[in-house]
């Protein structure tokens, strides 16, 4: 245990000098107050770990505006007809019926970080003494010229939890014989970085079986991309000629979309595309922003505890934070949350605080049974969040090797839905 | 309920609260009762599992996942978490 004792004696002096700023810790009359904002994998994670592991010590609310998540991960699987749509969401239920968390359904609003309260959407407040924010992302809709939200059904960026996934399915299968699919992948950084190309996977996969001869054409603003070796032999395997990647030396930039043209203009050329996807940059879930955490687009955070470098009651997880080498997926934010909650509770409950541990694993489906993943351990550095050991899979791994990867991400999916929402 | 266990020279150090804190990064994988992809771990025997996070630890069992886990655990780490999963009901 040596270096792992109970908190210091300083901790706990200063907390009772901290009576009348903390009252509802420091009377004993109160459990002290979590209020989680976003119910997604990193807001679900750490309402469940501190209700759990308080036993009850912490009153913890978690407000969340859906009333069921429709996970992103493995929503391309979806896309490509490998899981039914139903498969994917997940409910509220258990975290109050089995930990006590009050979920309220309704939008945060705004966050009056001195009075420590939070503003609904109802117009109700809910105060608290450790807030955690786990909004994920917004959309920049105006960082790409003629992107719009009305832009969004007919170019589904189908980017965030919800029901575009489905339009984009059905576009695609309802493409014209011989036409053409375009992807637009957003630029750095964005929320999981190989999902685009798991997306162009997952279509290809329809388009060999339902419509062999159309083709895939991906606009990118970037030169390189995650796993990017794994996915170009995956593509000339299992799809040869069918998609063409073009990097952004190549086109020379994205100058405008047209919905109503379905075209994308480049330096290069204009594309006409069937159907398009296209994912514009991004940025942390606005009330990151409101409650004054951000620096620029994301909230920048202290690797130890997650809080955040401007105010150390609010926490920030997940891909609305700056996690510096982890990537912005549901697995760091799962892993970020754990580390915030036991520090939370640390913090209100006096309980022992461990030090930060992070890991991530990103699976992708290549086609039936090619599964690649690339993975890493990080740890806390005074400034940043560090890589400390990393893999990626092999090009010459062999079919059997390839299904067991993929049989391994079911299991992460079922296992980190349930350590989310058991 | 693992009195009799610590005496085993892989247990030494265990920490039952540091293996609970720790055991988060093994159940975002790792469910309660499925086996499917990936097994099943709670209420396995402390030994068993000890000696498992050391063969991958080692690079002596496959798995690039579990082998990068394993590398970033000591031994008192491996320890903790053993006698934690085999606190979980199965
Ligand atoms: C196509 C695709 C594939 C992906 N595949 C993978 C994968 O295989 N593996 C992986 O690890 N990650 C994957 N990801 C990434 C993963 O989905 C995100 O990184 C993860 O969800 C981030 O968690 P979060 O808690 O930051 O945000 P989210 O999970 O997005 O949760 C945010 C929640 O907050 C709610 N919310 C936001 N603002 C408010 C407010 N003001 N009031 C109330 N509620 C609010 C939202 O409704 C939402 O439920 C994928 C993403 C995409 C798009």
């Amino acid at each position: 245990m040596n270096n792992l004792s109970r908190r210091s004696f300083v901790s706990l002096a200063l907390a009772s000098t901290s009576l009348l700023a903390m009252p509802a810790i420091s009377t004993g009359s109160a459990r002290p107050k979590v209020v989680v904002v976003g119910g997604g994998a990193g807001g679900a994670t750490a309402a469940r770990y501190i209700a759990k592991d308080s036993k009850g010590a912490i009153d913890v609310t978690l407000i969340e505006a859906s009333k069921h998540y429709y996970t992103c991960f493995y929503s391309n699987l979806y896309l490509g007809g490998f899981r039914e749509y139903d498969s994917i969401g997940h409910s509220y239920d258990n975290l109050s019926a089995n930990h006590g968390v009050n979920v309220v359904h309704d939008w945060a609003i705004s966050v009056d970080s001195s009075a420590r309260k939070v503003r609904l959407g109802s117009g109700a407040t809910v105060s608290y003494d450790r807030l955690v924010l786990s909004p994920g992302i917004d959309i920049k809709y105006d960082s790409i010229d003629g992107y719009s939200v009305e832009a969004q059904t007919k170019m589904p960026h189908a980017w965030k939890s919800g029901t575009q996934v489905k339009v984009l399915r059905d576009q695609v299968l309802n493409m014209p014989k011989g036409g053409t699919f375009a992807m637009v992948p957003p630029p750095n950084p964005y929320r999981c970085p190989p999902g685009p190309y798991e997306r162009i996977s997952m279509v290809a996969h329809i388009l060999k079986e339902k419509n062999p001869t159309a083709k895939i054409v991906v606009i990118d603003p970037k030169n390189k991309f995650s796993k990017q070796g794994l996915f170009m032999a995956g593509w000339e395997k299992h799809y040869p000629g069918m998609v063409e990647w073009i990097d952004n030396d190549t086109h020379g930039g994205i100058k405008n979309v047209n919905p109503e043209t379905m075209e994308i203009e480049t330096d290069l050329d204009t594309f006409k595309a069937d159907v398009a996807c296209v994912v514009p940059a991004q940025r942390a879930g606005a009330i990151a922003m409101n409650a004054g955490v951000t620096d620029g687009d994301w909230s920048p955070i202290v690797p130890a505890s997650m809080q955040t470098k401007a105010d150390s009651n609010i926490y920030v997880l997940g891909d609305a934070s700056v996690a510096s080498a982890m990537p912005k997926s549901g697995f760091s934010a799962n892993s970020q949350a754990k580390v915030a909650a036991n520090h939370i509770r640390g913090e209100l409950t006096d309980s022992r605080v461990f030090p930060a541990k992070f890991s991530n694993t990103c699976w992708s489906l290549v086609a039936t049974n090619d599964g690649i993943k690339v993975g890493a351990n990080y740890k806390a550095g005074d400034e940043k969040i560090e890589v400390v050991d990393k893999f990626v899979s092999k090009t010459d791994e062999n079919n059997a090797k390839r299904k067991k990867t993929y049989e391994e991400s079911i299991g992460w999916y079922n296992g980190i839905t349930t350590d989310m929402f058991s | 309920m693992f009195q009799g266990l610590v005496a085993e020279p892989l247990l030494d150090g265990a920490d039952f609260d540091y293996g609970e804190y720790l055991s988060g990064q093994c159940l975002t994988c790792h469910q309660s009762s499925s086996d499917e992809g990936i097994p099943a771990i709670n209420g396995a025997e402390a030994l068993y599992i000890a000696k498992k996070l050391i063969l991958y630890k080692n690079k002596e069992l496959e798995n690039e996942v579990m082998q990068l886990v394993a590398s970033a655990l000591d031994k008192e780490q491996i320890a903790s978490l053993a006698i934690y999963f085999n606190s979980l009901e199965k």
